[in-house]
């Protein structure tokens, strides 16, 4: 396995979050480079690099960020979505709290790249502490001058997944309910106050300033052809040591949780993964087996790469009980704008808890399949969808364990 | 304005404006579509995800409100496949519902009750018995009755508040399955519009605190009026009905939707001016606050008239139809009086506003202007005709018609209100439109054109 270090090469430092330790180790180089490249030439080079957003979705950033005026009577804005709220998913903390000097640097190149004056971050709120750090950082950064004539304000979200969906965290910057606004019908910036924005997450703007310094073809010497460079994997549940380590796309899964996580605790054996947070369909152990971690091989067993936070189940697994604990975040966190996400993630969470409480018929079984195909691509966000996909795996692949309890 | 286009709705072709939304078009056609928060005042919001249809070429069903027509787009509105969608995203919709329509004030004119018609009319699938409660009886202010329980969250109340008055009194608080309706906090629904969103609720969330449980709305009649509050001239549906025994009542105005004049509202004091046109109405005929009857009336009318030749004036209300004015004029010519409609007496300008309220508080003003009628205060005369003008004017003798009670009862005649008599009003845009007549009362009251004839005879 090839050690890759693209996000996380100051992480284990000592201080690595003050503005010393950052430029003592290289920090702020490549805003001297600025000055070679236009704005275009940037956006170039990060869609040469093929980018991909480590948000969850895995879309191209490039073709993002070319979608941004560069000649406007409006202010553009970038916001980088930070609300991280997905369970099992916790590499943006790592950023801000071990290296967020590299964070700033990335915003200060893509705000060049897309002529915004503002950047905001849209922090989740219960990152109180983190967001402490990060302002520090800021502050450090702005009385030592480097960030120019750009604003970067920290904007805390008040507790909402569905913040983390980029048209919802928009309208919760504007003071408003955090819902999905309908999507355009054709391809355009998103929009803050009228004005076109860039939002991002965390993790793809601290990678910008790595491939700004060593261009897009040092960053596609790791990964594969199509999913290029690295992404700060992390493992949670029954792992000897759970944790972020960055690992380059195309890794074999089995050895990323052998090598970094040291295995399956208490030297038990693997009975599911859920690949990248709780939105991503369950696999079984068999299925992980010579999978490789990227958007295409996931994609392929029917499960998705996600923001690449494994949650690893033992044997002694209840899987209806843990489809449970997953509904019942969903039932409290969907903003509830659309009927079968408002009502559905209600209903299944119900009908769950019935079937744990042994009163349930194969009939309901049934009926969660059928309620999670009426919640699924009927809805303005990928939240319905996203649940549907995780119940369908749950029962697709554990029917055995739901119809033993009944 | 967009080129015109074709498209194709279950098989057949419709000419479109290009860009506009499928669900317009949909509207417009009267194809069957159901929806709860799409409103044409409002816009999309595409949170009900009712007004499913297929489209050609698309993997899945789209919302119609959302869907803007494109050249050659062939949609399917109709099916099995369409029409399970929406029976599955209906029973999401009811998962929470109280069904209550025994006590509902809004059954009979529901939206939900009418989908379930059209979609629903199975066994509920839904096995979980507890369902999520909220607060029933919200008196939100302004005559509006919330029921949580029975809200879709369609959002078109808030919408309302936002877009159309932007008093910002509602939203919607709570998250998921436990988002509900409400007021701000320490606020109320204060508005001059508010009980509109009455009107927009498609379901009994809101009611009317003046309407509820007064009458179920089957029973109701519905003709369509023109308000006589101000002179915007506002349509207006009115709902009234004769109960076994007893007469003819007007029970609730609601606004009747004119691109050219009001749009889709009206006002709260216009859709509340029914009560006092009922109220304290001048039934019998007062001589010195003698009750007499029809013929002794006219005999008095006809003596009076002899007696005052060519010293009369008359006096109009603004208010009445154009069809009662010229009938007036065509009379005053016989008996050689002259006319006025002092207009002073409806000019308020606390009234005005920017939305729908005119500060000329007559409905027929135009009229009066357009044919020239002498609006000023009339001289001393030796017999005043009124007809349900708001003042009295110096004279020796006076004649009154009016439709509701007065203090003065030298001689008194009762007059057909607006809702008992039909014609034209003219608002002050100069639009001209047509009043049908409501109420027909079990002892009918004669109107300004009847009374003359009678008199003339």
């Amino acid at each position: 396995m090839r050690e890759c270090q693209i996000v996380s090469r100051k992480f284990e430092l000592e201080n690595s979050h003050t503005l010393e330790v950052s430029q003592e180790n290289g920090g702020y180089k490549t805003l001297e480079k600025l000055k070679e490249y236009s704005p275009t030439d940037i956006i170039k080079i990060i869609s040469d690099a093929n980018l991909r957003g480590k948000g969850g979705g895995g879309a191209p950033a490039g073709a993002k960020w070319e979608l941004m005026p560069q000649e406007s009577d409006k202010p553009s804005f970038l916001a980088v979505n930070c609300d991280e709220s997905e369970p099992g998913t916790f590499k943006d903390r790592q950023i801000i709290t071990k290296d967020p000097h590299l964070l700033i640097e990335g915003i200060l190149i893509t705000c060049y790249a897309i002529r915004a004056k503002h950047a905001y971050i849209y922090i989740r709120g219960e990152y109180y502490a983190y967001q402490q750090i990060l302002q520090a950082a800021i502050d450090e950064a702005c009385e030592a001058g480097l960030l120019n004539d750009c604003d970067i304000t920290i904007h805390r979200g008040a507790g909402a997944y569905i913040c983390g969906e980029k048209s919802a965290l928009l309208e919760s910057m504007e003071g408003k309910r955090g819902h999905p606004r309908l999507k355009p019908k054709q391809k355009e910036p998103e929009w803050y106050f009228d004005n076109p924005t860039l939002v991002n997450n965390v993790e793809t703007i601290a990678t910008v300033p790595f491939i700004v310094e060593n261009g897009a073809e040092a960053y596609r010497a790791y990964g594969t052809e199509k999913s290029p460079g690295t992404l700060l994997f992390a493992m949670s549940g029954h792992v000897e040591k759970p944790g972020v380590y960055e690992a380059e796309f195309g890794t074999s899964m089995m050895e990323y949780i052998n090598h970094y996580g040291g295995g399956i605790k208490n030297g038990k054996k693997l009975k599911a993964v859920i690949p990248g947070g709780v939105s991503c369909g369950v696999l079984t152990a068999k299925e992980v087996e010579g999978l490789t971690l990227d958007y295409e091989a996931l994609r392929a067993v029917g499960s998705s790469l996600g923001t690449g936070g494994m949650i690893l189940m033992d044997e002694d697994t209840c899987m209806v009980t843990a489809l449970k604990n997953i509904l019942e975040f969903y039932h409290e966190e969907s903003c509830g704008q659309c009927t079968p996400c408002r009502e559905g993630t209600g209903w299944v969470d119900k009908l769950v808890g019935k079937i744990l409480d042994g009163k349930g018929t194969k009939a309901d079984i049934d009926k969660l399949l059928k309620i999670a195909d009426t919640m699924n691509g009927k809805t303005i966000c990928v939240f319905a969808p996203a649940v549907s996909t995780v119940i369908v795996s749950f029962i697709k692949r554990f029917r055995a364990e739901f119809e033993v309890i009944l | 304005m967009s080129d015109m286009i074709k498209v194709v709705v279950d098989d057949r072709s419709y000419n479109v404006e290009e860009g506009s939304r499928l669900i317009d078009l949909l509207i417009k056609e009267k194809i069957k579509v159901p929806y709860f928060c799409y409103h044409e005042a409002l816009g999309a919001d595409g949170n009900c995800r009712m007004c499913m249809v297929e489209i050609e070429g698309q993997k899945r069903p789209q919302i119609a409100c959302d869907t803007f027509v494109k050249k050659g787009m062939e949609v399917r509105s109709k099916g099995d496949n369409i029409e399970k969608v929406r029976t599955n995203i209906l029973e999401l919709e009811l998962i929470n519902h109280p069904v209550d329509c025994p006590t509902c004030d809004q059954a009979g004119e529901c939206s939900l009750q009418d989908f379930y018609m059209d979609y629903g009319l199975h066994d509920a699938e839904i096995t979980i018995q507890e369902k999520i409660k909220h607060n029933k009886k919200m008196d939100l202010g302004s005559n509006v009755m919330l029921d949580q329980e029975r809200c879709v969250l369609c959002a078109r109340c808030t919408r309302f508040t936002d877009k159309i008055t932007h008093s910002h009194e509602l939203g919607i608080i709570g998250r998921g399955d436990h988002a509900r309706v409400s007021t701000m906090p320490g606020r109320k629904l204060e508005n001059p519009y508010a009980m509109n969103v009455v009107d927009l609720c498609p379901v009994g969330a809101l009611t009317s605190k003046d309407f509820r449980f007064k009458q179920r709305v089957w029973f109701l009649k519905t003709v369509n009026s023109i308000c006589h509050g101000c002179a915007k001239g506002c349509n207006i549906y009115i709902d009234h009905n004769k109960m076994k025994y007893q007469d003819d009542v007007i029970y609730r105005f609601r606004p009747r939707r004119n691109d050219e004049v009001n749009g889709f509202f009206i006002c709260d004091e216009g859709r509340l001016s029914y009560k006092s046109l009922q109220e304290n109405r001048q039934k019998q005929i007062l001589l010195r606050k003698k009750v007499i009857l029809n013929d002794q009336a006219v005999e008095e009318i006809r003596r009076l008239i002899d007696i005052y030749k060519f010293h009369i004036v008359i006096t109009i209300d603004a208010n009445l139809y154009t069809e009662e004015i010229e009938s007036i004029l065509a009379w005053a010519k016989v008996l050689g009086a002259k006319v006025y409609a002092p207009m002073e007496i409806y000019q308020d300008e606390t009234f005005q506003d920017d939305m729908l309220k005119s500060a000329n508080r007559a409905a027929n003003t135009k009229t009066i202007e357009n044919l020239g009628i002498d609006t000023g205060i009339p001289h001393k005369s030796g017999l005043l005709i009124n007809f349900n003008h708001p003042q009295t004017f110096e004279c020796d003798s006076k004649i009154e018609f009016k439709t509701h009670k007065t203090e003065n009862t030298e001689f008194v005649l009762p007059l057909a209100t607006y809702a008992e008599g039909t014609g034209h009003l003219t608002n002050e845009d100069g639009i001209v439109q047509y009043s049908e007549q409501a109420l027909f009362m079990n002892a009918p009251v004669p109107t300004v054109t009847e009374w003359i004839e009678k008199v003339q005879l």
